[in-house]
């Protein structure tokens, strides 16, 4: 195997990156100067060994802890509960939580073999009894049957905390349209409908 | 290639690419089916949250003949099924009646199968507490005799003897009960009368009412099962939702 076929190989591994697109990024970067190509080697090899998840929260953090976990202006009291470190981006781009989150590390799917045992579920108990107050755990697993099958999991395992356990809402999106709308998310935004502030 | 509008049930889907699906239906007519839905995971995809496991509906799907995988035109969905994912076990073992079907059917249409997973999924979404633990066994025995496994009840599963009534003796490695000349001097697993009654029921679907079972009863049917599909059926090849299921209880 040639250095290319190495790299062609690596590459077509990566979600959404098949052969074709594959070879295109090995030959785009053999054109790149030899600067930019070592960039990036060092770059994914401190990704590789500095990167690491966030003890607490199993965020992927460069430190033992990461931000959301360290920053004290942060509520102690509710916990978001996410799928995978990716997922915490997006929640915090819409910039509504400002609580502690928690990655479980993936989702119930008896299918792919995955069981209670492998997400991080003992942590989060754990986590939730340590607080010495009333504490809302929001389960933001994605709106999947796998998702919805996790968050039933979990209401069940964090019913002996004593926590409030709430779901993230499912329906509609924001500047929709209804007639472009599919009938099963239409079906849960009136299912999950709410009466409107007075 | 030729469009052929089938009523369709997913039994499993997973990302391909970017934006699509490959998608692992069991179809009326053209039984089991791996198709890729185009752009399934866009935000404003016209299959929406149709194609989430255990979902029902009418599968439109242009076939080409000896190809593997096809393409899924639309999926007009009737039934979500999303009661199964509230409770664990129920998600479980629609889990694993998928499992069964991926790894043990074909492209052959096989109605009597559709029929049987449909209504056994329906039964599913409703089932709670002991009846669940009796549905999930029930459910996997019927799938065992329409995939075709069903193990010998009557007569003896290495002689054709008849089995005298009563406890009898249950040989995984044969495929069912055993009279008594052929159970000498083996050790195997005595099924005591009542339990042989209902694996009889459960694989000729004749069973009336639901019976209530002991905890440790119930887990020697899960074991039996779990030993008699991964024996005949699994041949030594895994079986993450049949064992995912067991460990569960």
């Amino acid at each position: 195997m040639s250095a290319i076929d190495d790299l062609n190989a690596e590459l077509a591994k990566l979600p959404g990156i098949g052969r074709k697109t594959a070879t295109r990024l090995t030959y785009h970067l053999l054109k790149q100067p030899k600067p930019t190509v070592e960039r990036l080697a060092s770059t994914l090899r401190t990704l590789a060994e500095k990167v690491h998840p966030c003890q607490k929260c199993g965020n992927m953090s460069e430190s033992v802890l990461c931000p959301f976990c360290v920053d004290p202006r942060r509520d102690d009291t509710s916990f978001c509960v996410v799928e995978e470190s990716s997922d915490i981006d997006a929640i915090e781009k819409a910039g509504e939580f400002r609580g502690r989150y928690h990655v479980l590390g993936g989702r119930l799917s008896p299918l792919d073999g995955i069981g209670p045992e492998d997400l991080a579920i003992d942590a989060l108990k754990h986590r939730v009894e340590q607080v010495d107050a009333t504490v809302e755990v929001i389960v933001a697993t994605n709106p999947s049957m796998e998702g919805e099958a996790t968050a039933t999991y979990l209401s069940g395992v964090l019913k002996t905390t004593g926590a409030l356990v709430t779901r993230i809402a499912l329906g509609l999106p924001v500047g929709g349209d209804l007639q472009y709308a599919d009938a099963v998310t239409i079906g849960q935004a009136m299912a999950a409908r709410r009466k409107m502030p007075e | 290639m030729t469009l052929v509008t089938t009523p369709a049930i997913v039994l499993h889907s997973y990302r391909y690419g970017e934006t699509s699906k490959i998608v692992r239906l069991l179809t009326l007519d053209l039984g089991l089916q791996s198709v890729v839905a185009k752009g399934a995971m866009r935000p404003k995809s016209k299959f929406g949250a149709s194609l989430e496991a255990h979902s029902e509906g009418a599968a439109h799907i242009y076939v080409k003949p000896d190809r593997e995988l096809n393409t899924l035109g639309e999926f007009e969905v009737n039934q979500l099924r999303r009661e199964l994912a509230g409770n664990v076990e129920r998600f479980a073992l629609a889990g694993v009646l998928a499992e069964l079907v991926i790894k043990f059917s074909s492209s052959e249409p096989h109605p009597q199968l559709y029929v049987y997973l449909h209504s056994r999924l329906n039964q599913l979404c409703g089932s709670t507490g002991e009846q669940l633990v009796v549905d999930g066994i029930l459910s996997l025995w019927g799938m065992i005799r329409e995939l075709g496994y069903a193990p010998a009840l009557t007569e003896c599963a290495a002689d054709g003897r008849p089995v005298s009534e009563g406890d009898a003796p249950f040989s995984v490695k044969d495929g069912g009960f055993l009279c008594d000349d052929c159970a000498l001097g083996r050790r195997l697993s005595m099924v005591p009368a009542a339990d042989r009654r209902f694996i009889g029921h459960a694989i000729e679907d004749t069973l009336e009412g639901i019976p209530v079972f002991e905890e440790n009863t119930a887990a020697a049917h899960r074991r039996l099962l779990s030993r008699f599909i991964h024996y005949h059926l699994a041949e030594g090849r895994e079986l993450k939702a049949l064992d995912y299921w067991e460990a569960l209880n």
